[in-house]
């Protein structure tokens, strides 16, 4: 693959070794190593608490790192947090934003902190208030937006430098699919006109199937990492579903054949690798004693669930929607 | 870092101040207050024939400079203490994620609240004009140096609050426990000179003290002898001066060190309601 050529190996966006964050006994962060290459759009996925605000926090230099190092574009980011913050374009968790201006007047005061001439902040906002279907409301206090509309101002918010590096945490929580869709749409865009490195954290799993690459995250640790696809692809051929009165029971009794069993709310789960024949004669063995059988294509839900269920410590099941939740809404 | 960062900053305050129009209303009646009820107050007790200064001043004159001086201490802290106590906006964020070093935050937001609070003390200044109650000895000079320094001393002790403070959710607290005894124990309300020892040593000790000190000097009673002022105007000067300076550096270490910010960091990341 053309990404592992020498070359380009150098052209690291972010590059971070056993990169640690502790609060008192908690390891938030434990020896984190990751490479994101330029132009790379790069998800990672884990369940609440497991350490990815921490990381994008360390990444962008707001905490200090409790131990190893990172680089952004080449600069360290505890040693030369004002280069690093010069390359980078974050929106927070939590919005960014002054609720008594306006989106322009926001836009404009952004701008300003990253020393753009006034004509420049004015070219770019209307630039982004047009991309981001905000031209209407420029001048309207922030105070009056939707959770969309907000979500859509501070990515504007977080790109009007044009950083090399956008890390973006969470950027879709709390907003219905449209406008889902519509923050995906706009950050497509933007990577296509700027090329800029994206480095995303998420609960959505779908949305980072679009990622170059995913890790995941779990108690501070890199689980799993890889192309979605890749992953997808090394979880089996089907994930049957199987839904019944007694999981427990039908679950030990077919673990010897598919091995283990994942409980995905009321459902069993299990990874298969064989044919439609070998469905077709666990259908009729079983038809009286189960609900329902379905089987059908991975998708990164699954490698989530298996991801969780499988490394060693596991506390509680990941937040991760459920599936038939998120797919319907 | 260059000019404009700065200068967003300083612009924001001052559209966030003429858009808050309750702030600039209170802004503009807590002096008045003062002034009327207990000035004219004290002036109808002690009775108003003979001047409460007892050498025929009125004291409602003397508390001119009060509560001028009032308008920028209280403008000045409730803007550096917002600095912190803003949860809603997310303005610390595109701060802390800018690039310059943190310890710019901590100026800008310094002389941003300062020139609010100036702002604040002009309009007191043209509604005590208005109502005249400016000594005709006034000295326009002085009157410039005196808003200048005491805004500033007022927004640097503001910032070095804010910085130094990791709860957010203090701010009554901080106004009953800094901002009111501030002014109490200053020469707003009664020469120092005439003070008992204890109470004339901490109004000594009181930076603000020295900002109302200037404004006497700038804004005389006309001949009073005890409406006089307690410093010599270098002393005010420096003292306001070098205050300002001392502040700004303790609170842009603390805001540069890792342990002051990274709780707030923390705190500004949550999401709401967890
Ligand atoms: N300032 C702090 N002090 C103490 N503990 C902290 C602090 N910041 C984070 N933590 C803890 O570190 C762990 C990782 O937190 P972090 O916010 O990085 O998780 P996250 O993956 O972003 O979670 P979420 O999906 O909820 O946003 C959590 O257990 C959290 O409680
Ligand atoms: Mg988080």
């Amino acid at each position: 693959m053309m990404r592992d050529s020498p070359a380009l190996a150098t052209a690291l966006a972010i590059r971070a070794r056993e990169l640690t964050k502790r609060y008192g006994d908690m390891l938030a962060v434990d020896h984190l190593n990751l490479d994101v290459h330029a132009g790379e759009f790069f998800g990672l996925l884990g369940p609440n608490g497991s350490g990815k605000t921490s990381t994008i926090h360390m990444l962008s230099t707001l905490i200090r790192p409790t131990g190893g190092t990172a680089h952004i574009a080449g600069h360290d980011v505890s040693n030369d947090g004002v280069k690093v913050r010069a390359a980078i374009g974050v929106v927070f968790q939590e919005s960014a934003l002054d609720r008594n201006l306006s989106a322009a007047e926001n836009l404009r005061f952004a701008g300003l902190l990253y020393d753009l001439p006034r004509a420049e902040i004015k070219r770019r906002s209307d630039e982004l208030l047009a991309l981001f279907g905000l031209t209407d409301r420029r001048d309207k206090p922030v105070a009056s937006f939707s959770g969309g509309m907000r979500r859509a101002l501070d990515i504007a918010r977080g790109v009007i430098h044009r950083p090399q590096v956008l890390f973006l945490d969470e950027p879709t929580i709390g907003l219905d699919l449209p406008n889902r869709k519509k923050i995906w749409r706009f950050i497509e865009n933007l990577r296509a006109e700027t090329g800029m490195t994206v480095f995303l954290t998420t609960h959505y799993l779908e949305e980072a199937s679009e990622c170059d690459r995913v890790a995941f995250i779990k108690s501070g640790r890199i689980v799993q990492s890889g192309p979605p696809h890749e992953l997808v692809r090394r979880l089996g051929a089907f994930v049957i579903e199987i839904e019944a009165d007694d999981t427990d029971r039908i679950a030990a009794e077919l673990a010897p054949r598919l091995g283990h069993a994942m409980m995905d709310g009321e459902r069993i789960c299990f990874r298969f690798n064989g044919d439609a024949a070998q469905l077709a004669a666990l259908q009729t063995e079983f038809a009286d004693r189960i609900g329902a059988l379905r089987w059908r294509k991975p998708n990164l839900n699954d490698v989530f669930l298996w991801v969780n269920e499988t490394s060693a410590d596991c506390e509680s099941p990941a937040h991760t929607p459920s599936r038939d939740a998120t797919l319907q809404r | 870092m260059t000019y404009r960062p700065i200068l967003a900053v300083i612009e924001r305050e001052i559209v966030r101040l003429f858009r808050q129009k309750s702030r600039l209303l209170s802004a503009m009646v807590r002096p008045m207050i003062w002034l009327f009820v207990i000035g004219a107050g004290f002036d109808a007790m002690l009775g108003q024939g003979g001047g409460s200064g007892g050498d025929g001043a009125s004291y409602q004159y003397f508390l001119v400079p009060g509560v001028l001086g009032m308008s920028m201490l209280f403008g000045a802290m409730l803007a550096a203490l917002a600095t912190v106590y803003d949860k809603e906006s997310g303005v610390m964020r595109m701060l802390v994620v800018a690039p310059f070093e943190h310890y710019w935050i901590v100026v800008a937001k310094t002389l941003s609240a300062a020139i609010a609070a100036a702002i604040q003390a002009v309009l007191v200044l043209i509604l005590l004009a208005l109502l005249g109650y400016l000594s005709k000895d006034l000295s326009p000079p002085l009157l410039v140096a005196g808003i200048a320094a005491t805004s500033l001393a007022s927004a640097s002790t503001g910032m070095l609050i804010a910085a130094c403070t990791k709860t957010l959710d203090n701010f009554a607290v901080m106004m009953n426990l800094v901002i009111f005894p501030m002014f109490f124990l200053s020469g707003s309300l009664y020469p120092i000179q005439h003070l008992p020892d204890a109470l004339r040593i901490v109004a000594m000790i009181n930076p603000y003290s020295y900002g109302v000190d200037l404004l006497k000097h700038a804004l005389p009673v006309s001949g009073s002898v005890n409406f006089s002022t307690d410093f010599s105007l270098g002393l005010n000067l420096a003292v306001l001066l070098g205050f300002s300076a001392l502040a700004t550096a303790i609170a842009c270490a603390r805001f540069s060190r890792e342990t002051a910010y990274e709780p707030l960091i923390h705190m500004l990341s949550r999401k709401r309601g967890e």
